[in-house]
């Protein structure tokens, strides 16, 4: 391997979570960075927590303010968020603001002030809020110049003074062109607040970051009492390990359908249970969970259509016992409805269980529920980024159990609505069937990835103890078109 | 503090700063130069927070505000720089209703934390505060 002998760059961790990954590790120190997106999208904030993150009193960080928000406002929100730490105010960070000599002394008035303050307390951190007020009184008759000289000679400035800087700035995209500030900034950030239908979409995209590889595109983020959380389009396992090939065997809980499936669903494998409403899609994965917590193997379970709570009520009643794993930490309900959810931000969700809890199974509860809960505008790559998710879920050796609920037609047997069919591994496929005037249920394995599978199409009943598998149905024809033929006995 | 008058606890907060700038030797005038030199002090550090302008502003509204309660305060302005002019020794008791109006408008804006953490920067002997009307602790 080649050795390598440049100057090593530190990396400061940004403070919101999940962006340092996209960042490629951190901010690079004594990087100069532009932040860059239209009002009320999390400029503030993202340098906010950077400052927080980073600065103590022997490396503090100036905020300076600027014809912008009041300083005093920007405490009175800021402090709402958790990463906000009093004890830092005028001992690792120091607000000050610009707007006199900014006023009295024009471009070259502020670079002054900054200096002055900067070489004070030997900051290491340095934001500028908002830069953009800063520019725009020198940005008119013909005196951009002088903003591309200010710009040039901060840089300078701050660089030399060993400073890791953010600038904000509410630009739009079409000022990307002939922007001297744009063309001097070593990082690009732009943060931006899409409106899709009635939901809010909230994205960033790094678009430049020198020294460094970051994830290209546009990730989205959220806003919560924390501040910001990033969620990175590689679904936070680009440097993980391929999927391995496991050959374990993991019991779907129902004795007779391991059989059917040559001895239960390979260990990181994507199974999808398909069938319409109440044909027992549910209690299976269910059963699959449970029989993971009874040989050790902590599961998670994503609901959309009911409540957590619900969940290990409806499975005490089929006699597993959930609330005893839940209660231990080995069993998580993960129940996400804010209907503007992105699938990145489910990802991290369960991620996160599964760093929590160990959880080697996982079930979906249904995917129609889980594309319900996104934004309109992550529906339309609904089919991609759940490629990505299942995909990065199952190299990390997970099994991933999904249900989906489909509308039932008595003349074909439709494997999925979503054409996600080659999404999964495996497919087992529950129906109705019409037989002595009576609604009566079947299921079949369809596709089994990893090997040879049963070919019956056996009946099966839902009983106080769960799923209960029959036999094959050898007498009748034209199963799988819910209206069957018998060919032994009575005829119909 | 609420709009219809300031908090027991407040007053008290600004009192003791009062005290400890309180060395007059004319003691009628004690209190007078007391409050003007605890708003030079707030002058320095809110301003390079906020701004003149800023500080200017806040300094209006608590004047405003003490106005109300103490008519005395009437001939007294904040400049431009936002240092006080027109206080003078017949304000014994108005200059520290000038000083709780200007703390506590810094408590309902940023809250008593950060609030008090300002003025500890400035009065490091400031200990044992509590500004909350439901505090335990009188200063």
């Amino acid at each position: 391997m080649k050795e390598h002998k440049g100057v090593r760059i530190n990396k400061l961790p940004s403070g919101v979570p999940g962006l340092d990954e996209i960042l490629g590790g951190g901010l690079p120190e004594f990087s100069f960075n532009i932040v860059a997106g239209a009002p009320g999208c999390g400029k503030t904030t993202l340098a906010h927590q950077f400052i927080f993150a980073n600065a103590t009193p022997d490396r503090p960080a100036l905020y300076f303010t600027v014809l912008g928000e009041p300083a005093l406002k920007m405490l009175r929100y800021q402090q709402q968020y958790s990463f906000f730490d009093a004890e830092k105010l005028n001992n690792a960070v120091h607000f000050i603001n610009l707007s006199k000599a900014l006023v009295d002394g024009g471009l070259q008035g502020v670079l002054k002030e900054i200096s002055k303050q900067v070489e004070k307390s030997d900051a290491r951190i340095v934001v500028v809020d908002s830069f953009r007020s800063v520019l725009r009184s020198e940005q008119h008759d013909g005196r951009e110049m002088a903003a591309q000289v200010f710009v040039q000679e901060l840089a300078l400035l701050l660089t030399s003074a060993e400073a890791t800087t953010f600038l904000i700035g509410e630009y739009g995209e079409s000022e990307m062109e002939d922007n001297p500030v744009f063309t001097v900034a070593d990082g690009l950030f732009w943060l931006y607040q899409q409106v899709e239908r009635n939901s809010v979409v909230r994205k960033l995209q790094i678009m430049k970051l020198r020294g460094q590889m970051s994830v290209p595109g546009l990730h989205t983020f959220r806003i919560t009492d924390s501040g910001l959380q990033a969620f990175s389009r590689t679904l936070g396992l680009m440097a993980r390990k391929p999927k391995a090939a496991i050959k374990k065997r993991l019991s779907t809980g129902i004795a007779t359908l391991d059989e059917m499936m040559g001895g239960g669903i390979p260990q990181g494998d994507s199974l999808l249970i398909a069938g319409p409403s109440g044909t027992g899609k549910s209690l299976l994965a269910t059963q699959f969970i449970a029989a993971g917590i009874r040989v050790g193997e902590p599961g998670i379970v994503a609901v959309f259509e009911e409540r957590p709570e619900e969940y290990a009520g409806r499975a005490a009643t089929f006699g597993l016992d959930l609330e005893t794993p839940l209660e231990k930490g080995n069993l998580e309900v993960i129940y996400l409805r804010p209907l503007d959810l992105s699938v990145d931000e489910m990802m991290q969700e369960i991620l996160d269980a599964i760093e929590r809890t160990g959880a080697k199974r996982l079930v979906i509860d249904s995917l129609a529920g889980f594309e319900l809960a996104l934004a309109p505008g992550f529906r339309i790559d609904f089919r991609e980024s759940l490629y990505r998710m299942i995909f990065a879920l199952t190299g990390k050796g997970i099994t991933v159990l999904s249900t989906l609920e489909m509308v039932e037609s008595f003349t074909e047997l439709l494997f999925s609505t979503y054409a996600i069919s080659f999404l999964t591994d495996d497919i087992v496929r529950m129906r109705y069937v019409e037989i002595d005037g009576q609604l009566r249920k079947i299921l079949m394995v369809v596709k089994m990835r990893g090997g040879a599978h049963s070919s019956d199409i056996r009946e099966y009943r839902i009983t106080s103890d769960g799923i209960d598998i029959g036999d094959c149905l050898r007498d009748y024809t034209k199963l799988i078109t819910g209206i069957p033929t018998r060919t032994k006995g009575p005829q119909h | 503090m609420n709009r219809n008058g300031i908090n027991p606890k407040i007053r008290d907060l600004a009192q003791r700063l009062l005290s400890l700038e309180s060395t007059a030797e004319n003691l009628s005038k004690a209190n007078t130069f007391a409050a003007l030199m605890v708003s030079e002090k707030l002058r320095r550090p809110l301003s390079t927070l906020a701004g003149t302008a800023g500080f200017r502003s806040l300094l209006m509204r608590a004047l405003t505000l003490a106005k109300r309660e103490a008519p005395v305060l009437d001939g007294v302005q904040v400049k431009e720089d936002g240092s006080l002019e027109g206080l003078d020794g017949e304000e014994t008791e108005a200059g520290a209703v000038l000083i709780a109006h200007l703390v506590g408008l810094l408590e309902t804006f940023i809250g008593e934390p950060l609030t008090l953490r300002l003025l500890n920067d400035i009065w490091p002997d400031l200990s044992g505060v509590d500004m909350s009307s439901k505090g335990k602790e009188s200063i």
